[in-house]
């Protein structure tokens, strides 16, 4: 016989405790992560600045244009950077790279500034731009534009990764508790069951054969003295004294 | 190796005049451009950091453009040194030993141009490198032969006029026989400027290439007072069949009296196509890296109108007109073309490209070709790759029948220094001969 309202709000409990943790680590996970990678590419951005500054600075002393580009054109492959240009000290676009032509919001720039700014380019996307300054600023500057978009999307990515595993250790987790629960409520429905023959037939000898009975826990206790009571025709308050366990 | 990168080919000039002799094909004078293939190392048994020219052949190691948008500059650039080479084996190599190319396809890209020289270096073991096609995959080579200056690795006469290769701290390890783009843009300024059209305008490859042409036509501007009046861009790669009508639309707003364009055929013709469509009727220079008997057939194939896209073309060259048969150099170029008629290795091609009977790239190819065999007899019998920069300075004055005498010194690693105007007249690149009365 199955047991269905005993457990009802253990379940439930199962469900609603396995359901907050889901949710804390979730948005825990969220700013964590969102955080974290935010951080970690803008600190990369600034770092390509400051790397493509100070990798510039012979080359610019040297007059080599086409070495600086092909320097900015390397560095332009790191996933997330999606812009590089590099000014002179009276703010000569030396470097850069940009098609079909650098946008009027970079033009109206200070290109001094090396301060992280947010940038929505018409066209392009919406960036977080980091500078640095070449020998101090006197030779120039370099500035790299991150792709948000892409920050995003590694963020999401991150983001969809955790929840999806947490998600995974839900259902297992949940099917593992109703399992437990199945498991412990599995002997008290054949106790029930086996009370319930009892009552009905009345031949406590015919259902001696009963395999609750040989259980080795509180329900093969119980039927046993379920057997005990019918056999001697006692009601319960009248049993004394109580069967010892079979071990 | 990167996928496109053809391995293990060489290509091997296989008749000598004793073979010919022997075999009596006298036929085969007219095709002694034979073509092997192999796929092992040219020169087994070669220990690491050998001269690659220890063998029979003096092997050369070249990766260029055969593949892509730009793979006509590649193909007549090596069709012109082909034609060369051919004549010298055919003639007895050099001191008896015969030039071999070994060939790698790098599509005009740096990253596999980097891998190519690479192979060629460690794993080939060539003598030298030559024929490399651009500046992008160039200036990405340069450190490659700082790294192993000391195997004595020199890289002769890239198809490209950039400053890196010919200036610290790169510029001891190549040799360059054209002009530079600095040159170039200097001349057409320099030419723009003499005729009242100041207000210059720039469409440039987003690269090495198009950054070196547009410092070209910066610092000439400079020497005259003025600033690039306008600038636009275009990914390397791009095809004639894309729109340039953003980049038109960006320098018609500059309002330029001339624009100077710094790319390949393919993307140059398209801007000049969409330039005239849009009603930007103003010169448009391209530099001699442009490829400009491709450029002219993409402007005019199928066209009934082309003249409207041409006439106002004008390209720098660095070589003189193939046309102009009064120079030695082009009769003996014409002649030895169309008597071997090479073709780029089968194993090579991926797209099809019909190839041309004469062109500037293909006459550049022969003059390099023809410049280092001269170099390679200064070895005498002792070919060896430390000597090799002392057979280069040891060129002075030489002729190599351009006009044009040609010399090398510690201080002078660039031979030619003439640059030339050419304009399309009855669907041809001709000389310019008066910039006023054509575009004044």
């Amino acid at each position: 016989m199955k047991i269905e309202k005993l457990f009802q709000r253990t379940r439930f409990g199962i469900f609603a405790m396995f359901g907050a943790i889901v949710l804390s680590t979730s948005i825990l996970c969220v700013i964590t992560v969102s955080t974290e990678i935010s951080a970690e590419y803008e600190i990369n951005t600034s770092n390509i600045a400051k790397t493509v500054a100070n990798s510039s600075v012979d080359i610019l002393l040297n007059r080599d244009l086409a070495t600086l580009q092909s320097l900015v054109d390397q560095f332009i492959e790191i996933q997330g950077i999606r812009y590089i240009y590099i000014t002179s000290e009276t703010g000569d676009y030396l470097a850069h790279t940009f098609v079909p032509g650098i946008p009027d919001e970079i033009l109206a720039s200070d290109h001094r500034s090396t301060e992280p700014v947010e940038r929505d380019l018409p066209g392009l996307g919406i960036f977080l731009e980091v500078g640095s300054p070449i020998l101090a600023g006197v030779a120039g500057h370099v500035h790299v534009g991150m792709d948000l978009d892409v920050v995003a999307l590694k963020i999401q990515r991150a983001i969809g990764q955790q929840i999806y595993l947490v998600a995974v250790i839900l259902v297992i987790g949940v099917l593992a508790a109703i399992w437990l629960v199945n498991l412990a409520a599995r002997p008290l429905g054949e106790l029930l069951a086996y009370a319930v023959e009892l009552a009905r037939d009345g031949d406590p000898e015919a259902l001696a054969d009963r395999a609750v009975l040989a259980r080795n826990d509180e329900a093969g206790h119980l039927a046993r003295l379920f057997l005990y009571m019918a056999r001697n025709g006692k009601e319960p308050g009248a049993m004394s004294p109580a069967p010892q366990p079979a071990d | 190796m990167c996928a496109g990168i053809v391995s293990g080919l060489v290509l091997n000039i296989k008749l000598s005049r004793r073979r010919l002799v022997e075999s009596g094909l006298a036929a085969l004078l007219t095709a002694p451009w034979a073509v092997s293939l192999r796929a092992a190392t040219v020169l087994p048994g070669i220990d690491s950091g050998a001269d690659g020219a220890e063998s029979d052949d003096i092997v050369l190691g070249v990766s260029a453009a055969f593949s892509g948008p730009s793979r006509g500059l590649g193909t007549e650039l090596y069709r012109g040194a082909a034609a060369c080479f051919a004549h010298v084996n055919a003639s007895g190599g050099i001191n008896g030993r015969r030039i071999a190319l070994k060939m790698y396809d790098d599509g005009y890209q740096p990253d596999p141009c980097v891998e190519n020289t690479m192979q060629l270096m460690l794993e080939d073991q060539v003598f030298l490198l030559f024929g490399y096609v651009g500046t992008p995959t160039v200036t990405r080579v340069l450190p490659i032969l700082k790294k192993f200056q000391s195997e004595n690795i020199y890289m002769f006469f890239p198809f490209t006029g950039a400053q890196p290769q010919r200036q610290p701290p790169y510029g001891e390890f190549a040799f360059n026989l054209r002009a530079s783009y600095g040159q170039e843009t200097a001349g057409l300024v320099d030419n723009f400027v003499r005729i009242g059209r100041r207000r210059i305008g720039v469409f440039y490859q987003m690269d090495a290439y198009g950054r070196s042409g547009w410092a070209g036509v910066r610092s000439a501007l400079a020497r005259h007072g003025e600033r690039i009046a306008g600038e636009a861009t275009y990914g390397r790669g791009a095809k004639f069949t894309g729109s340039m009508r953003q980049q038109v639309e960006i320098l018609k707003s500059a309002a330029p009296e001339a624009v100077i364009c710094i790319g390949s055929y393919a993307a140059c013709a398209a801007f000049a196509r969409d330039a005239v469509d849009l009603g930007l009727e103003v010169p448009i220079a391209n530099l001699s890296f442009v490829g400009s008997e491709n450029l002219l057939n993409l402007l005019t194939e199928g066209r009934e109108d082309s003249e409207r896209y041409t006439r106002l073309l004008v390209n720098s060259q660095v070589v003189p007109s193939y046309e102009d048969l009064s120079i030695p150099a082009v009769r003996e170029y014409r002649e030895l073309m169309e008597r071997y008629n090479p073709q780029v290795p089968e194993e090579l091609v991926k797209e099809e490209y019909a190839a041309l009977p004469q062109s500037f790239g293909s006459l550049e190819g022969f003059l390099n070709a023809k410049l280092l065999a001269e170099i390679l007899r200064r070895l005498g019998g002792d070919v060896r790759r430390a000597r090799l920069e002392q057979a280069v300075f040891s060129v002075s004055d030489f002729d190599l029948g351009v006009g044009e005498r040609v010399s090398f010194g510690p201080d002078r690693r660039q031979g030619l220094q003439t640059v030339y105007y050419t304009v399309v007249e009855e669907g041809r690149f001709v000389p310019l001969e008066d910039w006023q009365a054509k575009f004044a």
